[in-house]
């Protein structure tokens, strides 16, 4: 589902952000990307949606090689992933429904489908009772959730989540882990990007590890730190 | 909640008014630019109609020595039938020279005291096939033996012309300038708007959302501006048309001058002009924003 293959990146000041990555994603997996702050996770995320092009190497993601992906197909390549960030990036003039939504109105999809859909996934993360409210009439959790739904609502095939919980605390990180639990059991591939121990600790999943650019550690069933 | 919503009001409208601003600036440069455009081809329909109506009457006046022979009159008749460009050659004798001045100038009396036939020259009054040419005509048969003088009308058009042609040009190069001009501005207020708008266009593009349809609606909007400035270009010309135009019309009967069937003739070509010009300035604005 996700291939990488000797892929390198840097950037223009010099500093190497990813060295000489080479992994495979499985359909349906849960893979957590663990590292320090500045190990390079951010990065890795990028070049997934193609949102950065790799230095060397290739990419292959939901049957889609995206080095040398003209620039008119990158749409299509996001409409097969779903995207969840630390900042949530909702729209704060509409309505968590209107968010949700959105996704879907500027791909096209007809207002009867994005009107069937929309409450149903909103059910899935536990918002219906929420579905006219504001983004900042929400706690974080539930933005986050928001978010989560947007993502989804398109059913991708790739769920990718850069510091999910980063802005949550312990209690509703646990909650949106649940969700991204359930989604992944529904087939979805999830890659999600954290620094945060305690989950990963406890989810007990794949877990690939970044230092400085450099992919030092890939664990089936793995917790954060080493020997642990 | 009250402060935030508050300060989310007041950043809309600064932001609002800023736009406005622009779009005001906008427009008013694009009705400059494409009033002078509109000035130009105006100004050039005009040559147009003074030129066919010139050279329609437009004739070739070769004027004979008084000691032109028989012979050399003769074969000056026979060499101008023969011109390809010749559509019809008259003799005036200096008795139908005579006749013909003293009907033009019939009530200046003492005009025709100080004429007679002798002094009058015989002609020969010759009309063009292509009227244009009347240069290369009279060239020919200037310096001919038995030709005195070889009268063009069309010296004196030129000069007219070239009077026309020079407010022509100068005001198509003006508006032009302002055309370039006018793309900048529409160029900056879609790059300010799309600023304003990143946030949302960053999570179009992340869902998918091709770039035609995040495009379109900032397209939309330099467009309104360009049509918006050239449906007000064209109503200054329309003005300007029944005001001035009209009043020039009256002083001067010898030709038609431009008018409001002109002018709506000229609208069109202004709103492709301005929706074009328009559309491209802003699809090269937003070309940093959609950046993949």
């Amino acid at each position: 589902m996700i291939k990488l293959d000797h892929v390198t990146k840097s950037y223009k000041a010099g500093a190497t952000a990813l060295a000489d990555i080479s992994l495979e994603v499985d359909k349906g997996e849960f893979v957590f990307l663990v590292g320090a702050s500045g190990s390079g996770k951010s990065t890795f995320i990028r070049l997934l949606i193609k949102d950065e092009e790799p230095d060397t190497g290739d990419i292959v993601i939901a049957g889609k090689r995206l080095v040398g992906m003209k620039n008119w197909k990158v749409p299509a390549l996001r409409r097969e992933l779903g995207c969840v960030f630390q900042d949530f990036k909702l729209l704060d003039n509409k309505t968590v429904a209107e968010n949700v939504s959105f996704a879907l109105e500027v791909i096209g999809k007809p207002r009867n489908t994005i009107n069937k859909t929309v409450p149903e996934v909103l059910k899935v993360v536990g918002l219906a009772h929420k579905h006219a409210a504001y983004p900042h009439e929400l706690s974080g959790g539930e933005q986050q959730r928001v978010s989560i739904a947007r993502a989804f609502v398109n059913h991708p095939r790739i769920l990718l989540c850069d510091e999910p919980t980063g802005n949550l605390d312990p209690t509703t990180s646990v909650g949106i882990m649940k969700l991204l639990d359930r989604i992944n059991k529904t087939g979805t591939t999830v890659l999600m990007a954290t620094h945060d121990q305690h989950i990963v600790d406890s989810m007990r999943r794949r877990v690939v590890e970044l230092e400085d650019g450099r992919m030092v550690r890939d664990q089936r069933r793995g917790v954060y730190g080493y020997g642990a | 909640m009250a402060p935030r919503f508050r300060y989310l009001l007041g950043e809309l409208g600064v932001g609002l008014r800023r736009n406005l601003l622009m779009t005001v600036a906008t427009v008013v440069t694009v009705t400059v630019s494409l009033s002078l455009l509109g000035a130009g081809l105006l100004t050039q329909r005009q040559v147009d109609i003074a030129r066919q109506l010139f050279f329609q009457e437009v004739e070739v006046s070769i004027f004979l020595s008084d000691d032109i022979s028989q012979q050399q009159r003769q074969s000056l008749e026979r060499a101008l039938a023969d011109h390809p460009n010749v559509e019809h050659v008259q003799y005036e004798s200096k008795e139908q020279a005579y006749a013909h001045f003293q009907e033009i100038f019939s009530d200046n009396e003492s005009l025709l005291e100080g004429v007679s036939p002798k002094i009058l020259p015989a002609s020969f009054r010759v009309s063009l096939e292509d009227p244009q040419q009347f240069a290369e005509v009279a060239g020919a048969f200037r310096g001919r033996p038995g030709v005195d003088e070889v009268a063009d009308q069309g010296q004196y058009l030129d000069r007219f012309f070239a009077i026309l042609n020079g407010l022509r040009n100068g005001a198509v190069a003006i508006a032009v300038l302002q055309l370039a001009a006018a793309s900048a501005l529409i160029f900056n207020t879609i790059r300010v708007t799309a600023f304003a708008r990143r946030e949302q266009t960053g999570i179009m593009k992340l869902v998918g959302a091709t770039n035609w349809y995040i495009r379109l609606p900032f397209m939309l909007e330099g467009i309104v501006a360009g049509v918006l400035g050239a449906l007000l270009a064209g109503g200054l010309l329309l003005l300007a048309s029944v005001t001035i135009l009209s009043g020039v019309g009256q002083q001067i009967q010898f030709i038609p001058i431009v008018g409001t069937a002109e002018v709506l003739g000229v609208i069109p070509v202004l709103l492709v002009v301005g929706a074009v010009i328009a559309a491209v300035s802003s699809f090269l604005s937003l070309r940093r924003f959609l950046a993949v």
